[in-house]
């Protein structure tokens, strides 16, 4: 640290972070065409692989909806059972919130979205509109092939717009850099683990929202400046009950939600809140084909989501395995109302859960929830109950 | 209860008042050392949290280290100083069954909601209901009407006991029924009269609440309001009358203090267990260590 400089507190850094994260109409990234006169392409929550991006010289925008902003537009395009997001991605478009943006990716996630795509052809015909296909064979020679091939067509497809080629050795930088932020963010969510009072959930996750809205260097500056400023902090360690959050990988929940969960009495120390973020486990290799390297991980280095096919996968044996790996005590299944991938795959968790004699809670919500109360209540029993009765006879 | 003796206090932070219970517990004991209650009127909670704490100590001559555990109920991030914190149902349960042994149900009415909560012989809850964001089943309500009509809080319920005609409002909207309030003071109806027609109206819906929450045994009323004698009388009269729910309705002088008192209880339940893990953990670990 220079001299004379002061460190921030975590408080501080995550305020900077929620700004940036809620600001729906993406100031930061108007700011950094202005500034660079670069490219810009965004993507929907779950994964893409954004080193794709990187490598075509564009900026990777995660677009997560929003649940601050009135919806006028958007609600006309969808059925009233169909989730929230879409309903507020369209709005963001139409309302110009977007237009920062010149391409979007609209990655395999359920019917809805893959609907989303194709209305965003009809809106904004002067746009890329990209629809990212993912493998659902697992064999190497079949839907590696065939993902590694998608990922070149968003390759082209980029550079068209940016005027970048993406060439091996572009990729292969990017995704060195990519896993250094993996890296990174894989260190603050094992702190979050180890130490959750002095890594909040509600902290990280603005922390890692406003990561979708940053160029990756000055958003890796501030995940290692929050490190050390969580790490240094002393707050106060509470008899809190350690707790998985599941089901929020494509729409988010309020933060509000979020902050109702830690007020209950809740430690998150797992999650899947903007599951793009941190969809990729571990490092991906250097050598051989960067195309064949991001294709392969999406087989052999992914976390388990309903999104992504695994035949033969014993459903919800990831999230037994998590949930002991993080010594939590239960499990909080919060989906997004009208998540088919999300609610569909809940019932085969909660078996899975019960076998294993983890206790579980469930509760939908939409991004724009605004009342917390039924959540507070439901949450700080759950909680109660795993403190006061999970070893009772 | 089991173990060696040890302290415990409960801080429960409701939304117009503090209470503070301080415990001794252990080898089959549990005594209520110390009790304190403060209004906030508009000060920095945290700040009455913790001159409450510190004056609840003060009574049963006790240091803060002496207290093993403290845990918050209500608003819980208004106790700076707790270890750990309980959901408001949880502790009026244990708090409730602490003050009446033989009740199975908790009645349970402070400032902004009511709600009634079956328990067993354990203080654990088998059931609830509650109002939802309306008013009119609220001390906030309550304090509201006394405020029109001139009169402390306290004064209410014997003004309501007094009663002999007792004056409805016409609905159960906090809103509303606080206009009829106004109009019924230009009509020239007595304070007692529309004091007893205010609990009424308020013990229909708490009756409610009891009804769908199957409580058919006896109940303690506990929270803020559980002081309001006029209340307690307008409930037991409305279950007289209706044959749906046959529960008895009772309270205790300490009953304000059940989600403090029943937050030091809990506390002291988790104390053990976090005690009795750290043991294994040590024991696992000299095991595991090469002699």
């Amino acid at each position: 640290m220079e001299k004379g400089h002061t460190m921030r507190t975590p408080e501080q850094i995550a305020e900077q972070c929620e700004q940036i994260a809620l600001d729906d109409h993406l100031g930061e990234v108007t700011k950094w065409r202005e500034e660079t006169g670069g490219h810009a392409a965004g993507h929907l929550p779950v994964y893409t692989p954004r080193e794709v991006i990187d490598a075509a010289g564009m900026l990777p925008v995660g677009v997560v909806g929003s649940g601050e902003m009135e919806i006028i537009r958007g609600d006309a395009y969808f059925q009233s059972y169909i989730c929230h997001l879409p309903r507020s991605v369209v709005e963001m478009g139409l309302t110009g919130r977007l237009d920062s943006l010149d391409a979007m990716i609209f990655p395999a996630t359920c019917d809805v979205i893959r609907n989303l795509s194709g209305m965003w052809k009809l809106l904004f015909p002067e746009k890329l509109v990209h629809y990212l296909d993912v493998p659902h064979n697992h064999d190497p020679e079949v839907g590696g092939v065939f993902y590694a091939g998608e990922l070149r067509r968003l390759a082209k497809d980029l550079s068209k717009i940016s005027g970048v080629e993406v060439t091996d050795d572009a990729l292969r930088t990017a995704i060195e850099k990519r896993n250094e932020s993996r890296r990174l963010m894989r260190k603050l969510f094992d702190l979050r683990s180890d130490s959750p009072e002095k890594v909040p959930t509600s902290e990280l996750y603005v922390l890692m929202r406003a990561g979708f809205q940053m160029p990756q260097d000055a958003h890796d500056a501030l995940v290692k400046e929050y490190y050390e400023a969580a790490l240094a902090s002393s707050r106060p360690e509470f008899d809190n009950a350690r707790v998985v959050v599941i089901g929020s990988f494509c729409e988010q929940p309020p933060i509000g939600l979020i902050r109702t969960l830690e007020k209950a009495g809740c430690y998150i120390v797992d999650d899947d809140l903007l599951l793009g973020a941190h969809f990729i486990l571990d490092d991906l290799e250097l050598e051989g084909d960067p195309f064949t390297t991001l294709a392969k991980s999406w087989f052999d280095h992914a976390r388990s989501m309903p999104s992504r096919f695994v035949p033969d996968e014993v459903k919800g044996e990831y999230l037994v395995q998590l949930t002991k790996k993080r010594q939590a005590e239960g499990v909080i299944f919060a989906a997004p109302s009208f998540c088919d991938p999300a609610l569909l795959e809940q019932p085969m968790l909660q078996d899975a859960l019960e076998r294993a004699g983890i206790a579980h809670t469930s509760f939908k919500y939409a991004e724009n929830n605004g009342q917390f109360h039924p959540i507070l209540e439901q949450a700080g029993t759950f909680t109660d109950s795993i403190k006061l009765w999970s070893e009772a006879s | 209860m089991n173990g060696t003796k040890l302290h415990t206090g409960g801080v429960d932070v409701g939304t117009s008042s503090i209470k503070v219970a301080l415990f001794r517990v252990g080898e089959g004991e549990e005594t209520l050392l110390a009790k304190v209650h403060e209004r906030i009127r508009r000060r920095d909670p945290k700040d009455v949290a913790r001159r409450c704490f510190e004056h609840a100590l003060d009574d049963a001559g006790l240091q803060e280290s002496e207290v093993a555990y403290v845990a918050s109920t209500g608003e819980g991030s208004m106790v700076e100083f707790r270890r750990g914190h309980f959901y408001g149902m949880t502790t009026h349960a244990r708090g409730g069954l602490f003050l009446v042994p033989d009740a199975h149900g908790v009645l349970d009415v402070g400032a902004l909601h009511a709600r009634a909560i079956r328990i067993d012989d354990r203080a654990k809850v088998l059931g609830h209901r509650m109002t939802s964001q309306c008013a009119s089943g609220s001390g906030q309500f309550i304090e509201n009407i006394a405020r029109y009509l001139g009169v402390t809080i306290d004064e209410v319920g014997d003004l309501s006991l007094a009663s002999k005609n007792p004056e409805k409002p016409s609905g159960i909207c906090a809103v509303l029924a606080e206009t009829d309030v106004i109009n019924m003071v230009s009509r020239g109806i007595a304070r007692n009269d529309i004091l007893k027609g205010i609990h009424l109206s308020m013990a229909d819906r708490l009756i409610r609440l009891l009804r769908s929450a199957d409580i058919q045994e006896k109940v303690v009323m506990t929270g803020g309001l559980s002081k309001d004698e006029g209340l307690r009388a307008a409930v037991i009269e409305g279950i007289a009358k209706d044959r749906r729910v046959a529960c008895e309705v009772v309270t205790h002088e300490d009953a304000i203090y059940a989600g403090a008192i029943g937050a030091a209880l809990w506390g002291a339940v988790r104390h053990r267990t976090l005690e009795r893990r750290k043991a294994e953990t040590q024991a696992q670990s000299t095991a595991a260590s090469p002699a």
